[in-house]
């Protein structure tokens, strides 16, 4: 069992407040960040904002505020060399050195992200406020921004405009990781099993029989912490539509489209998603192969041949025939149950997501004046930055390891694509596929960092160091 | 050339050529030119690369010095190789992505060549999943092994233990080498001041300060398919 | 864009550079020898390439074998880069080109860098380096550089390395350059077309190549310390191909996202896919040497459907080249398709 009151909040569940505000801060004075980081724990809500911890107790809090620090925050603070040993090497080289690994080349490289990713060593730590109204950011952000302990070197604001919807039109945030010993109040009926605590919380059983992640010693400051890879995701909303533009007008008069789909079976597709015609239907039938799930929601896995409502959107796995592409993004990132190359690794790399839009929402009717940045601001949580969010990068995302099928393509949606090689199968009725090709990239990535995310003992470790 | 060289030119290439002045040097002009002009060693494994088919098939060369350097050393290692046949085997099946691998004893030392697919942390983590006492056998009897066993318990440690144990890929191509000598530095100028000539020198210092070296990245007969595709192709399963 | 008169400076910057002038002969790879053969494309290659030689059937072939050296005096013997131009023989009197040499990359990046060089490299005396030099190169771990060749006298191998030590994606070419030997036969080098082209498939999907041909004989260079033979290789393929043909294979190599499709000084890594595109069956040497060694004129943009070239500027700038070049020496002009 774990002690909720410890481990920061948004961890284990996510805390459903629909707008964020990211400070990427620099520590100024050690003494006076150790003072602010005690403060922050201390109980008193009349300076620094309290660190919000995963049992808030009896009252749901307005605004929640936690943190993560990069290597360089806890060298900064004063860490001991000893202690920043331990931590992980993915961790201490830090996102920028890790460009390679995880497909961020090109317009995606590290020496294109604006301020102030372009400086990773002086980002030390990344504060995030949620709130219920907007107006509820500037109060706490004041507050956190003691002069004396911390510099703000930029922020990034983020803000859910259609219940869980993101810039690409798919429903997201249906499912997370449940964990044992965790009461899960959504209580989703999920055919995963249940995780480990040790994927998400630093201590514990992982899912690697007999594996353990080192803890930064000593216990306080490692135990029940965890780590982050944010990374703010640039999406091209208006290449995205084009693309399912040029994808249908290509299928509407391929030979196969007939084993797609079936004239007429439009209809369905049609009616779900409030779209007029076949040409229409193909668009989301396409989005909806390149997902691994309808736009709305529906897992293909349960309904490949339209979206459907009624169907349980949690309640799946990839075995028998389903219709669900090996290479679709859902399925590549967690490929749950379904065969993979890597047997040992089935449920080893999940992860727990907590993103937020940012930027206008895109308007086919009122397009874009200017350039408009829009994208997701996301947090992608795991107990081994290396085991579970660089492993899947890497070997799943690009590259596509897991699966011979798709060995040699990146994922569809969030991979590094180039459309003079890009390709993407979508799977037909008999067993045969049709290969889309010409995929742009349509995620860059604009900035980042690792961090790590400290218990509340931790916090109050680092508070009181005095070196 | 042969023929109008004079006494002296003869001697000079004689001189080039004979191993008493190559062993000479080794002594006394190799140390000296590795303190005017320090090297460090480069790090092994492939060069990290988005190309799909650069990291496919990729190469690794761990070479591990035995504690016991005696035939009795050596022995010790052959049996615990032996006696985890099983697991080996069927970790390298599970694991999935490995196209080849043996283990061979060299001198003193308990070497592993094998050919895998993907990223090298993965690739070694999976292995301690499935075969980790395996690991522990073995690593129990090499050098420096101590301090990341039970690799279990010391997973990020061990991982990197193995990458420093993995050899160095000298590039195909023979100047780029110099690149990566350059990389290490932190020099990723375009153009610098360079001078070719110095490449004998540059490649004997590295030698010094990487003993063992894989030379080139390897020859393979049918680069850029995955151990699935290849297993998927041919009617195995996968 | 190479308009002509740029090319024509690219052609004059290579002629300035010769020992002596040449004539109505090509200004650099002035000699070399005509051969002909067929050639027959594997079971896969139309897989991959629509373009006519690539369908399984019989083709003639003319190809070129050269030293790379510009100038009237053969000397095989020099280490020196060697070319092997094709010319693949398609119906209706359409034809398609395939140049390669021994040399895997170029030494420079494009029309600009080839001029900076052309600056450089120029033919400077090349001395033997006295024995006292040599010895204190030993000392300083150095390769001591080779003695002249007899009746060498001026090279351009100081210039080149000067622009080397300046220009890092040029060294490859230049050290590669360096050590390239004479090979004991045309038909026992590899050779590369180095260039990246297009090839389109039956499905319309257009990837990019590099290809390369194989010796089937294998690689087998002179040694570097004998004295090196002045006529050789000319009587040696004549003879060669007397009893039986001699024979290569052409490799494909497919580039991937992320590699150098247009830098021509950048090798592919041997990780990439490898096809096997077809062989080359060499058949004998033609007696009309001055139509089919002279007069016959290569260039690699020739191209027909099936393949194009790729954005890189130095096939770019090697199209109208090539053509300045040939009408310059007269050569025998042919059917761009």
């Amino acid at each position: 069992m774990v002690d909720l009151t410890d481990v920061q909040g948004n961890i284990l569940r996510g805390y459903r407040k629909p707008y964020v505000r990211y400070l990427i801060l620099e520590v100024a004075n050690p003494v006076e960040a150790r003072r602010w980081l005690a403060a922050s724990i201390s109980g008193r809500s009349d300076s620094v904002p309290q660190i919000t911890p995963a049992d808030w107790g009896e009252a749901r809090p307005a605004t929640c505020f936690n943190i993560g620090l990069t290597y360089e925050g806890l060298r900064a603070l004063g860490t001991p060399p000893s202690s920043l040993a331990m931590f992980p090497n993915e961790f201490v080289q830090g996102m920028t050195a890790r460009a390679l690994k995880l497909g961020d080349v090109g317009p995606s490289a590290p020496n294109k992200w604006p301020s102030p990713f372009d400086q990773p060593k002086r980002i030390h730590l990344i504060a995030t406020i949620y709130a219920d109204e907007a107006g509820q950011l500037g109060p706490v952000q004041q507050r956190a921004l003691d002069r004396n302990a911390v510099t703000l070197l930029g922020f990034r604001d983020g803000h859910n405009f259609h219940g869980n919807f993101v810039h690409f039109g798919y429903e997201d945030n249906i499912m997370q990781p449940r964990f044992e010993g965790i009461p899960d109040p959504l209580r989703h009926p999920d055919m995963q099993p249940k995780a480990p605590l040790g994927t998400v919380l630093l201590g514990h059983p992982t899912n690697l029989e007999g594996l353990l992640w080192s803890v930064p010693q000593p216990p306080a400051l490692g135990y029940n912490g965890t780590f982050n890879a944010f990374r703010v995701l640039r999406q091209d909303v208006v290449a995205f539509e084009k693309y399912l533009d040029q994808a249908a007008d290509e299928l509407l008069t391929h030979p196969q489209v007939g084993a797609l789909l079936p004239s007429a079976a439009e209809a369905k597709i049609c009616a779900v998603m409030l779209v007029p015609d076949r040409h229409a239907a193909l668009r989301e039938l396409v989005a909806a192969n390149l997902c691994g799930r309808w736009r709305d929601g529906t897992p293909l896995a349960l309904s490949p041949d339209a979206p459907d409502p009624n169907v349980d959107r949690a309640n799946f796995d990839y075995v028998g025939d389903s219709r669900c592409p090996y290479g679709a993004h859902i399925r590549r990132c967690n490929p749950r149950g379904g065969q993979i190359v890597q047997r040992v690794a089935n449920n080893s790399r999940r992860l727990v997501r907590r993103g937020m839009p940012y930027g206008p929402v895109y308007d086919p009717a009122a397009p874009d004046q200017d350039e408009v940045e829009r994208g997701l601001l996301g947090n992608f949580i795991g107990a081994s930055l290396g085991a579970q969010f660089e492993a899947m990068a890497c070997d799943w995302l690009n590259l596509g390891l897991q699966d011979p099928r798709i060995t040699g393509s990146d994922d569809p949606i969030l991979g590094a694509n180039d459309p003079e090689t890009s390709w993407f199968d979508l799977p037909l009725k008999s067993g045969d596929t049709i290969k889309l090709r010409g995929l742009p990239r349509f995620v860059w990535t604009r900035g980042g960092a690792y961090t790590f995310l400290p218990s509340l003992s931790a916090i109050r470790y680092l508070g009181s160091l005095t070196t | 050339m042969p023929g109008d060289q004079g006494f002296w030119d003869r001697l000079v290439t004689k001189l080039a050529q004979c191993d008493g002045f190559k062993r000479v040097a080794s002594w006394t002009l190799v140390p000296f030119w590795a303190s005017r002009t320090p090297v460090k060693p480069l790090p092994g494994g492939p060069h990290p690369a988005v190309q799909p088919s650069d990291n496919l098939q990729c190469m690794m060369n761990l070479i591990m010095p035995l504690k016991v350097k005696s035939p009795i050393g050596r022995a010790e290692a052959a049996l615990a190789i032996a006696q985890n046949k099983d697991a080996i085997y069927a970790g390298l099946n599970n694991v999935g992505t490995v196209h080849f691998a043996r283990f061979v004893i060299v001198g003193d030392n308990i070497c592993m060549f094998s050919v895998y697919d993907g990223d090298f942390t993965n690739y070694i983590r999976d292995f301690i999943a499935t075969i980790g006492q395996v690991f522990n056998a073995v690593v129990e009897l090499v050098e420096g092994g101590e301090e990341v066993l039970p690799c279990e318990d010391h997973v990020e440690a061990f991982i990197q233990w193995v990458h420093e144990r993995d050899l160095y890929q000298v590039p195909d191509t023979a100047t780029d080498f110099l690149r990566d000598q350059e990389a290490l530095k932190g020099d990723t100028a375009v153009s610098g001041n360079d001078d070719l000539t110095l490449l004998p020198r540059q490649m004997i210092l590295q030698l010094r300060a990487n003993p063992n070296v894989s030379l080139g990245s390897g020859y393979r007969a049918y680069p850029g398919f995955s151990v699935a595709q290849v297993r998927k192709q041919l009617g195995l399963g996968w | 864009m190479v308009d002509a008169t740029v090319a024509k400076q690219l052609v004059e910057a290579i002629i300035a550079n010769l020992p002596e002038p040449v004539g109505k002969r090509r200004p650099v790879h002035t000699i070399g020898i005509g051969v002909k053969g067929k050639f027959v494309a594997s079971e896969v290659a139309r897989d991959y390439c629509v373009a006519e030689h690539f369908n399984g059937e019989t083709f003639d072939v003319s190809v070129r074998f050269s030293n790379g050296l510009g100038g009237l005096h053969q000397h095989d013997g020099w280490s020196d880069v060697r070319g092997m131009a094709t010319r693949f023989h398609l119906s209706d009197g359409n034809g398609t080109d395939l140049i390669a040499t021994t040399l895997g990359e170029f030494f420079v990046r494009n029309v600009d860098d080839f001029f900076e060089f052309a600056r450089i490299a120029t033919l400077a005396p090349y001395p033997k380096r006295s024995a006292w030099q040599k010895f204190l190169d030993l000392l300083q771990l150095k390769v001591p550089q080779r003695d002249p060749y007899p009746n060498e006298t001026q090279n351009v191998n100081a210039g080149a390395l000067r622009y080397a030590d300046g220009h890092r994606f040029a060294q490859l070419g230049v050290f590669q350059e360096g050590v390239i030997g004479a090979p004991v036969s045309y038909a026992r080098a590899s050779y590369h077309a180095v260039h990246t082209f297009m090839v389109k498939d039956p499905d319309g999907v257009r990837r990019p190549v590099r290809f390369s041909w194989q010796p089937v004989a294998g690689v087998s260079n002179s040694d570097p310390n004998a004295v090196p033979r002045d006529k050789y290789l000319f009587e040696e393929i004549a003879k060669r191909l007397q009893p039986w043909p001699a024979r290569f294979m052409l490799m494909m190599t497919i580039g991937e996202d992320g590699d150098a499709l247009d830098d021509p000084t950048k090798p592919w890594p041997g990780t990439r896919r490898r096809i096997l595109m077809g062989t080359l069956t060499l058949t004998d040497v033609p007696k009309d040497q001055e139509k089919e060694g002279e007069r016959i004129s290569f260039n690699p943009t020739r191209l027909h459907d099936g393949i194009e070239v790729s954005s890189d500027p130095i096939l770019e700038a090697r199209r109208c080249t090539y053509e300045v070049s040939r009408e310059m020496r007269g050569g025998c002009p042919f059917r761009w398709s």
